[in-house]
């Protein structure tokens, strides 16, 4: 493993004038689920200092804030799973999160961390895009705020200086008239990255016609994102098995048009057409 | 690499280390405790051989840094054996013949240990579910079921 000096700061505001004073050499680690293995690797040439925010309890929360829910980045996935408030307002995360993984890893692993890896299969992200989350970031002279879809250049790699922490992840609550889901495709049961993940959201009118539709399909596109061109097929329509069909052909040719075509294609393009159509009949409760 | 001190209570005792920081749980446990039933197998936090139990909670204590193990409480499979003998979940792993190599064992134990301490009369779902962070690569997992089922019944008496 890598040599470091490791510093443990005893609040949040310390946190971030470390990482402000050995910015550009320094790394936080929260969980240490995906860290401690790149560290293994030696991957970080230029790493003097190691930031461990693990005790830290300013940065682990989950509460309710009038019309939004709020998630201290280091939160661990397990806290998610057993939160009622995330449970009963964003049941897609519940979903999400529970796919992570193994008890040990999501005992220790944390939304944050899930975040900054930035890994496009990332099963807490997905949901995420679908809540359309914001993320809040901090350095140690100014805050500010991004949507998630806006917080990917590509796969692994999220747009945070090297003195800003992420400190939270909020999105509105959803009435119980959104029907969600999660779909995870892997390649066996247990411990298991996803092959292709997919979070739905979708509310009906009282003239059943789709109000809100959001869909987030992962792991088949550089950076995870709605696909606002496949929504706007559905939205304000009365939703049938045949729009259904044309959505899930579009959301293949579209990875296809952003992923390239690969050595994987002929499998995820069927896959991933057959997943929406499945999730879609869910949340828009197409028989 | 400035070497960190830290505290920690192992097996209800309390030690005070001087360790290098980049030294994992996994490593202060075998190497300067002295704790061998704790196994590095992968040591990517993928096979649960290094499984203990953390401040109440399983984790891989090869995904632990040992300065954020500061002042916390760790159990290991050593922890488990009293006075009166083998704990029952001991006893159900050897009676169901659930150890082959037995280099997975520790970890299962201690992952059962916490299973059962949040549903002491699981199906065998659920024990699929509790133990999926740890793989038996003699692949004995239905001997592995029968145990953990076995031991809740034995801890429920």
């Amino acid at each position: 493993m890598q040599e470091f000096n490791f510093l443990q700061p005893e609040n949040y505001r310390e946190a971030l004038n470390l990482l402000n004073e050995y910015h550009g050499k320094s790394k936080i680690i929260a969980g240490g689920t995906d860290l401690i293995v790149d560290l293994r690797k030696e991957k970080y040439t230029d790493l003097k200092y190691l930031i461990d925010i693990s005790k830290l309890d300013e940065l682990e929360y989950i509460k309710e804030d009038g019309e939004y829910i709020k998630i201290g980045s280091y939160t661990n996935h397990k806290s998610i799973t057993k939160s009622d408030l995330v449970n009963k307002y964003a049941k897609i995360l519940t979903l999400g999160c529970s796919e992570i993984g193994s008890p040990q890893i999501r005992n220790r692993g944390t939304i944050g961390g899930n975040i900054i890896t930035g890994s496009p299969c990332a099963d807490s992200v997905t949901p995420l895009v679908a809540l359309n989350a914001i993320i809040v970031i901090e350095s140690k002279e100014q805050k500010r705020e991004v949507p998630i879809e806006e917080f990917y250049e590509g796969p692994y790699r999220p747009k945070i200086k090297a003195n800003e922490l992420l400190k939270e992840v909020y999105f509105k609550k959803l009435d119980n008239s959104y029907q969600g889901d999660f779909i995870k495709v892997k390649r066996r049961n247990a411990v298991s990255k996803a092959r292709i993940n997919i979070a739905a959201l979708g509310k009906i009118d009282q003239a059943g016609k789709v109000f809100d539709i959001r869909l987030a399909p992962g792991s088949i596109t550089p950076k995870p994102q709605r696909f606002k061109s496949v929504e706007e097929l559905v939205k304000g329509r009365e939703p049938d098995n045949e729009i259904i069909e044309k959505m899930g052909q579009k959301v293949a040719e579209i990875m296809i048009d952003k992923s390239g075509y690969r050595w994987s294609t002929e499998y995820k393009r069927p896959v991933i057409r057959d997943l929406t159509k499945r999730i879609l009949k869910t949340v828009l409760e197409v028989e | 690499m400035q070497k960190i001190e830290i505290n920690l209570t192992v097996n209800q005792r309390s030690y005070e280390l001087k360790v290098k920081p980049n030294k994992r749980l996994l490593d202060v446990l075998r190497n300067d405790l002295n704790f061998t039933g704790v196994k590095e197998g992968c040591g990517i936090g993928e096979c649960g051989a290094c499984t203990v139990i953390m401040d109440g909670e399983i984790v891989n204590s090869c995904m632990v840094l040992a300065g954020q193990a500061r002042d916390s409480e760790i159990i290991t499979v050593e922890d488990l054996e009293s006075e009166n003998g083998l704990h029952p979940i001991q006893k159900a792993f050897i009676d169901a013949g659930a150890v082959q190599c037995g280099f997975c064992t520790p970890g299962m134990i201690l992952s059962t240990l916490n299973l059962l301490k949040e549903n002491s009369n699981p199906t065998r779902s659920e024990i699929k579910d509790g133990l999926e962070g740890n793989f038996c690569r003699c692949t004995g997992y239905k001997q592995i079921i029968d145990a953990v089922e076995l031991a809740a019944e034995m801890m429920r008496d």
